[in-house]
């Protein structure tokens, strides 16, 4: 059962990826990209992580999305893209791009995976747990990404604000 | 951990003092905390014990031991040069100065992450400010079309290779089991060569870092970048940012991957032969200035590649004197430039015409800088070559530092066209203004340069 749901998920998500790339309309792209955000939650969930789970839901397919959504909406985007990229550069990337999946695939085929204990508790991905850690052993990091957050929003107002002249 | 903290208090602070309108305050408060923040890393020196963060102990995240302090103290020098600098720089952006130098306090403290970590996690997070900061202040000319192009470029390339980064990372924690380093050391030291997964992953990471150093072949978005952002945020870019990069990659080629050597030191040595190639060769033909001295970076990334590669002989120190000379060089070419950039409303070299007639005093000090960069004695930069040249052939790798000798010659070549153009060409009769405090860092910044090329003691021992 495990099995099949994971397959089927995956199918989808690599689906949906793919219609992404190669998608010409933008806002094809967007929803597909959506809809391959929501089946990555799946898999958080088959994994037990409920807690990452839903916040993937939340931030990518309902926070970042929508934003992107909108702008394509909003600025007209809708049209197919002119390609100006030229024969040498295409062929230059699909190589370049085309050995690092071989390497990917090849390491990743011939690994031999250690043992790790899985935790016996179930509880593992839950929000308290998650919790748990985040204000103990990762409480540093924690806190210095709030720096960044900060640092992030200070960029926005000084990107965004109009201008008193 | 305290030297942290009280960066991370000083940005809160500058905020503050937009809120209470007290902006003519704020560069002094600023160099008046650096100077609180210097002597707080200086106590942390003798201070071996356990980071203790909040009642508990943070050790695996965070480690404070001899090289992040040494690097933090250079960091914060530059980060005061500046910080002078940038009060007349920002002369006509009032209303925006709190904002442009809070984020420069912050790149601090990144950059101070940088120094210091002990784990992946945090590794991730002090790059992220770091970079997400600069995309902002690349970009903060809203009006000029030139930073929204520069801020625009490094934003997609940057995120990219930080998708990369993160790829790396991800491989590495699958592998090894864990995000701390010295953990992921004893994994390398054992498995790692055995494991392709690991050798992928540390590829990656790798691949991450030579671009935020901006190395060939990933060196694409730095003339650019350089060339669009404002002046100050690419002098920031070049000194502080750069040589904290530099710590953080040697700190995880040290404490990471020693084990696998033999993968890394092969890629190092491509990509250090390419840039100090690529970017002496092409820095030939920049008549822009800041083009120039974004190739001239290009050239001594490849350089300070040559110490990360030299790890078997702790080639911390020479890392260390090496960025050091680099920023106090770059700084001093810089606050000669700024002013005359905005006197002359020009960025290319041509700018620095008939300087040595006008200003002879400031024309020396550019002279002083660029012969420097160019490695020419007694200068300090003379000095931070040859130690890491000596560090490489230590190392066994003496080709490559015949190598990096000859494109440092070809270098001195680029490097005088800036002379040359100062002292023999007539140029137009436009008046310079140069505010004391650019003088004032130049001077430091020129006078340091020769005590370090005088007596390298007292930096070359610390590590």
């Amino acid at each position: 059962m495990n099995q099949l749901i994971f397959i089927s998920l995956s199918t989808l998500t690599i689906v949906s990826a793919l219609f992404m790339v190669f998608s010409r309309k933008p806002m094809y792209s967007v929803l597909s990209l959506i809809f391959c955000f929501f089946t990555v939650a799946g898999h958080y969930i088959l994994l037990n992580a409920q807690f990452l789970a839903i916040t993937h839901v939340i931030v990518y397919a309902g926070a970042i999305m929508v934003l992107f959504l909108f702008v394509v909406m909003l600025l007209n985007l809708n049209t197919v893209a002119d390609q100006i990229k030229t024969m040498g550069f295409r062929v230059a990337a699909m190589i370049g791009a085309g050995m690092l999946f071989l390497v990917l695939l090849a390491s990743l085929k011939s690994t031999t995976l250690g043992t790790f204990s899985f935790p016996e508790d179930n509880g593992m991905g839950m929000v308290e747990h998650v919790g748990m850690r985040l204000f103990t052993d990762y409480l540093l990091p924690f806190e210095i990404s709030s720096i960044l957050f900060l640092s992030a929003m200070i960029g926005a107002v000084l990107l965004a604000k109009k201008e008193k002249r | 951990m305290n030297t942290l903290i009280y960066t991370a208090g000083l940005g809160m602070v500058c905020l503050a003092m937009e809120i209470l309108d007290l902006r003519k305050l704020l560069v002094p408060v600023i160099l008046l905390g650096l100077a609180v923040i210097f002597g707080v890393n200086l106590m942390s020196w003798a201070d071996s014990g356990p980071v203790i963060f909040a009642g508990l102990d943070m050790s695996s995240m965070l480690l404070v031991d001899h090289f992040s302090v040494a690097f933090n103290g250079v960091l914060i020098v530059a980060a005061a040069f500046l910080f002078a600098m940038s009060h007349d720089f920002y002369k006509d952006e009032q209303h925006h100065l709190s904002d442009y130098l809070t984020i420069i306090v912050f790149i601090l403290c990144g950059a101070m992450v940088l120094t210091s970590y002990s784990n992946l996690v945090m590794m991730f997070l002090g790059i992220e400010i770091v970079s997400i900061s600069l995309y902002i202040l690349a970009g903060s000319r809203r009006h000029d079309l030139r930073s929204n192009e520069a801020g625009m470029k490094y934003f997609l390339m940057g995120s990219f290779a930080s998708a990369v980064l993160l790829f790396g990372i991800t491989l590495l924690y699958g592998a090894s089991g864990s995000f701390k380093l010295t953990e992921i050391a004893s994994y390398a030291a054992t498995y790692g060569m055995d494991s392709p997964m690991f050798l992928v992953g540390s590829l990656l990471v790798v691949c991450a870092f030579l671009f935020k150093v901006a190395a060939v072949p990933f060196h694409f978005w730095s003339p650019d970048v350089y060339e669009g952002s404002p002046s100050l945020v690419t002098t920031l870019m070049a000194t502080l940012v750069k040589v904290s990069f530099f710590a953080a990659f040697y700190r995880l080629m040290s404490s990471g991957f020693a084990g696998i050597d033999p993968h890394t030191s092969t890629i190092l040595v491509i990509v250090a032969a390419a840039t100090m190639i690529v970017g002496n060769l092409v820095a030939l033909k920049q008549i822009n200035f800041k083009r120039l001295l974004a190739y001239s970076g290009i050239a001594h990334a490849g350089y300070m590649l040559l110490a990360i590669l030299s790890l078997k002989t702790n080639s911390a120190s020479a890392l260390l004197f090496y960025g050091a000379t680099y920023i106090l060089a770059t700084i001093g070419a810089f606050a000669v430039a700024l002013p005359v950039f905005s006197s002359t409303g020009k960025e290319t070299i041509d700018a620095f015409d008939g300087l040595g007639r006008k200003k002879p005093f400031i024309a020396g000090m550019l002279t002083l800088s660029m012969l420097s960069l160019a490695g020419i004695p007694p200068l300090a930069g003379f000095l931070g070559k040859y130690y890491i040249f000596s560090e490489a052939i230590h190392n066994g790798y003496v080709a490559i530092t015949l190598l990096a000798v000859i494109t440092s010659i070809i270098g001195v070549y680029y490097y005088f066209k800036v002379i040359l153009a100062m002292y023999t060409k007539a140029g137009e009769d436009t008046e310079i203004q140069f505010p004391m405090l650019y003088s004032i860092v130049g001077i430091i910044c020129v006078a340091l340069s020769i005590l370090l090329g005088l007596w390298p003691g007292g930096l070359m021992g610390l590590l």
